[in-house]
């Protein structure tokens, strides 16, 4: 528990006006009472806030498990998709007026709690926000079903028969905290599969995932009573056990040793998620380092690099940089070092941790003294503190990157040789930001897709994903549902019992 | 050696000699200084920093481009303060020595337990230097009461390992400071002989004679384990006392500083007051210890905190931009070490720690960090191969 956290009996909200304002970091369906909170005191720019925590006991998740259960089943259940998809639409339209009250309570208080750079939460969010209109979410139900009306009813399958999905009846998200409403994405894929849903928060951002479930209650107060979002200390198994033990699936974000510590909790006959650590890098063609293209090439990689200081997993960790443009690869990072400092002028980094810092300094230390030592290798890193580091190495290759704005760029002479240095991090790799021209990138797109790759986008993209991608190469929806087939024996056989056949 | 390098090496240790019961801070109040006085010790202490620095920026090339790479030359520090502290892993990287390296006394290396082909080498083309900075410290911390002692050393001695700066200082512990039955028990075949020790142990406590049990924080450990699966348990004389230096971390069964000395105390019957733990580094040349038994043998009142000789200065920096921090906030630590006259006065470890009024406290080293979620910071990715092939 932090050091500022104070338990205190319910209410005593009090009116006096420099008392801090006071937001709930918890939504669960109408009913619910709890009898105590945590309070944890937020101090930022635009004043001082309270994150009320419920005090959460085996007792009181299984009540909640029971009435998400039960509000799912009498409502959520027998909603048409498309019904569902108008009201994610509705509540995602007020979050698309930047006069609405929660988006602004988001906006203010989500950079006092992540220590992100306002403006770039606002932009990021507004961002992200959109890709969950209605269009985008037809367009994420069209990917991965045939027909999205499978989801409501059976429907008749091209080689006969009939076939429906069904969406886990509860579905338990546990959250990670580095990206502001990535939360978002994960409840709307299980209101589409028609779940009740139940989140774990993490403590390093809890408050996205309850005002989306506002806006939910907002448009429709049915819905949002299906889903539970609880913020408590991970790894609590008193509190998680009730949790995996009432749910079909679980869905995990975050650091592979987190998500890890959740699946040795899951029984192997229920559904597992997992979204674990991955990597990611950019890739840059002689083609975009033209005279009239090098600057906004490089723009546009500083901003990948210092969207969400690199800690999402589709952030680029090292850039590579073709030989043949107007300026070399060196002049590159020179370029990109220059770029990230105005970066930093604009929208600061983040606050990082001791630990952070010092895994910063220990790969600066490390490239310099190799660059004393007579390797081709140079840093250029900012003046005062850790803000950020470019490492340029002449010879080709790949090296991950302590994050928080630090990346490496490497020279090469082709693009094409990429397998041969990105292979140990098979495993690993998720997105390549990409910067080449028509006739190379199928080619290219194929050796990376060969050699693990996931997700090629174009760079100044690499942080935003469109609806319907295939997170970390697999199905979204998919994944989560199962299926029943009326084949195609059974609607004859039916049609024999059929009294009034001819 | 180079006639440069003999006038250093005189003038360091005139500086010891001068200043060799000079230190801690706890000590002030109620001890009159028998040498000059902190305004003296501070003037001093900066003029042969700084004069080393000249030095190493002389004498040694890599030091001098890592230097000039800060802009920081003879032209620009001005007080001790402004030595740029030299990261640990250059001992890895550089070859830091001013004097050529195959006519050294000694090298000593770093344990290597990450990477084994690339480990950490201090060289000392003389030992005069580590050995002047190695014993009144000793006097001062360990024995403030005796002059010598009966030693049980539980980790190798310099005749098994000459590379190893601890095993150096154990052996020269002995020498200084032990009585003729003191003895090494770690053999190189079979390890640490537990049975021998055990015996010799239960000899001590039957003469009623004092024992100071010397060696690595987790030989502890092992012979704790020994003692609890046999149901062994000692009553040590009065005075015994244990020493340990290294840490606790990283090893197969990790357990805390406190709960060692409740094991310590269980076992032996050594009470907290008379444990105390060494903080030493291959790369450097003195050495710093708790408080511990000197504070109580002068007040009565333990302070555990660390402190050193008076040729060591530590400075607590924040690792985001490498200046001080605040009295009384944690840091990265930077030691400058005037014994360190052949590699570099000041480096920069990797350990967390915080200044206090009495002296140092550690908080042992920074684990490397983790991304806040999906993203794979380089810490977690090396750990994960470590653990792959542990």
């Amino acid at each position: 528990m932090k050091k500022n956290d104070i338990t205190k009996a319910p209410a005593a909200t009090g009116d006096r006006t420099n008392q801090p304002e006071i937001l709930p970091v918890y939504a669960v369906p109408r009913g619910v009472e709890f009898s105590s909170y945590t309070d944890r005191l937020i101090e930022g720019g635009s004043g001082r806030l309270l994150l009320r925590l419920p005090c959460l006991t085996p007792e009181i998740m299984m009540d909640i498990m029971h009435k998400v259960a039960e509000n799912r089943k009498k409502y959520l259940a027998h909603l048409k998709t498309a019904d569902i998809v108008d009201k994610i639409d509705a509540a995602v339209q007020k979050w698309l007026n930047p006069e609405y009250e929660l988006r602004r309570q988001a906006e203010t208080w989500l950079p006092a709690i992540t220590d992100y750079d306002p403006e770039m939460i606002r932009l990021e969010l507004k961002r992200f926000m959109r890709t969950f209109r209605k269009k985008e979410l037809l367009r994420f139900l069209d990917e991965e079903f045939d027909q999205a009306a499978v989801l409501d009813e059976f429907r008749p399958r091209k080689s006969g028969g009939m076939s429906r999905a069904y969406g886990p009846e509860s579905i338990f998200h546990v959250f990670s905290g580095n990206v502001p409403g990535l939360p978002v994405w994960s409840l709307v894929m299980g209101l589409l599969v028609k779940s009740g849903n139940i989140g774990k928060t993490s403590s390093a951002e809890p408050l996205m995932a309850v005002l989306f479930v506002r806006s939910l209650y907002e448009v429709d107060a049915d819905l949002a009573d299906t889903i539970a979002i609880l913020p408590w200390k991970g790894g609590t198994s008193a509190l998680e056990e009730p949790v995996i033990a009432a749910v079909d699936a679980v869905i995990a974000y975050g650091a592979d040793s987190s998500v890890e510590r959740i699946r040795e909790q899951v029984p192997g006959s229920k559904r597992f998620l997992r979204y674990g650590s991955k990597v990611s890098m950019a890739m840059v063609g002689r083609e975009a380092l033209t005279a009239d293209r090098f600057g906004e090439t490089v723009h546009r990689l500083a901003d990948d690099v210092s969207t969400y200081d690199q800690q999402g997993c589709l952030s680029p960790h090292a850039v590579v940089v073709e030989d043949g443009g107007a300026v070399s690869a060196r002049q590159f990072a020179q370029l990109l070092a220059a770029e990230l400092q105005r970066c930093e002028e604009r929208r600061p980094r983040a606050a990082v941790s001791q630990e952070e810092a010092l895994a910063i300094r220990r790969v600066r230390n490390q490239y310099e003294l190799a660059a004393l030592n007579g390797e081709s290798v140079t840093v250029y890193s900012s003046k005062a503190g850790t803000e950020w580091t470019v490492i340029y190495h002449q010879e080709q290759g790949f090296a991950p990157s302590p994050l928080n704005r630090t990346i490496h760029v490497f020279g090469c002479t082709a693009l094409e040789d990429a397998p041969s240095y990105i292979e140990p991090y098979r495993e690993l790799l998720q997105t390549v930001g990409i910067a080449v021209g028509p006739e190379r990138l199928q080619q290219l797109a194929d050796l990376l897709g060969t050699a693990g790759v996931n997700r090629i986008c174009a760079i100044g993209k690499m942080s935003r994903t469109p609806a319907g991608w295939h997170h970390d190469g697999r199905f979204n929806l998919l994944d989560l549902v199962r299926w029943t087939d009326i084949e195609w024996s059974a609607e004859q056989e039916a049609e024999r019992y059929d009294p009034d056949a001819e | 050696m180079r006639p440069e390098s003999r006038a250093i090496v005189a003038e360091i240790l005139q500086f010891m000699d001068r200043f060799a019961d000079v230190g801690d801070r706890t000590s002030h109040a109620d001890e009159r200084l028998p040498s000059g006085t902190p305004a003296d010790l501070e003037l001093a202490f900066n003029e042969l920093a700084l004069k080393l620095f000249r030095y190493h920026f002389q004498s040694n090339p890599p030091y001098r481009k890592y230097c000039q790479a800060r802009r920081k030359t003879p032209l620009t520090v001005r007080e001790w303060q402004d030595i740029p502290p030299l990261p640990i892993q250059a001992f890895k990287e550089l070859t830091l020595s001013c004097e050529p390296v195959d006519e050294a006394e000694a090298v000593f290396m770093t344990s290597g337990t990450t990477n084994a082909d690339k480990r950490g080498k201090n060289f000392h083309p003389t030992l005069e230097v580590w050995d002047a900075s190695m014993v009144p410290p000793f006097k001062r911390f360990v024995l403030p009461d005796r002059e010598r002692m009966m030693i049980y050393v539980l980790s190798p001695g310099k005749d098994l390992n000459s590379n190893s700066s601890l095993s150096r200082y154990l052996s020269m512990a002995v020498e200084h400071f032990g009585t003729k039955d003191s003895r090494f028990f770690f053999k190189p075949e079979t390890g640490l002989d537990m049975e021998e020790l055990v015996q010799s142990l239960r000899t001590s406590e039957l003469r009623g004679e004092p024992v100071l049990l010397m060696g690595a924080s987790f030989s502890y450990v092992h012979l704790i384990d020994y003692c609890d699966e046999r149901g062994i348990r000692f009553s040590l004389p009065a005075g015994s006392r244990v020493f340990d230096t290294g840490g606790l971390k990283g090893r197969s069964r990790e357990i805390t500083t406190s709960e060692l000395y409740e094991a310590v105390h269980r076992v032996f019957a050594v009470n907290r007051n008379h444990c105390l733990n060494m903080y030493g580094m291959t790369e450097l040349s003195s050495q710093m210890y708790d408080l511990t038994i000197r504070s109580c043998m002068l007040s009565g009142r333990a302070i555990h905190d660390k402190a050193g000789p008076a040729w060591v200065r530590t400075r607590v920096l924040d690792p985001d931009t490498l200046e001080p921090v605040r009295q009384g906030e944690t840091g990265v630590l930077a030691h400058y070490d005037l014994a360190n006259w052949n590699s570099a006065v000041a480096i920069l470890t990797e350990d967390i720690g915080v200044q206090t009024e009495a002296g140092l406290v550690l908080q042992g080293r920074a684990e490397g960090s983790e991304a806040r979620g999906c993203s794979l910071a380089i810490d977690q990715l090396m750990r994960a191969n470590r653990y792959e092939k542990e």
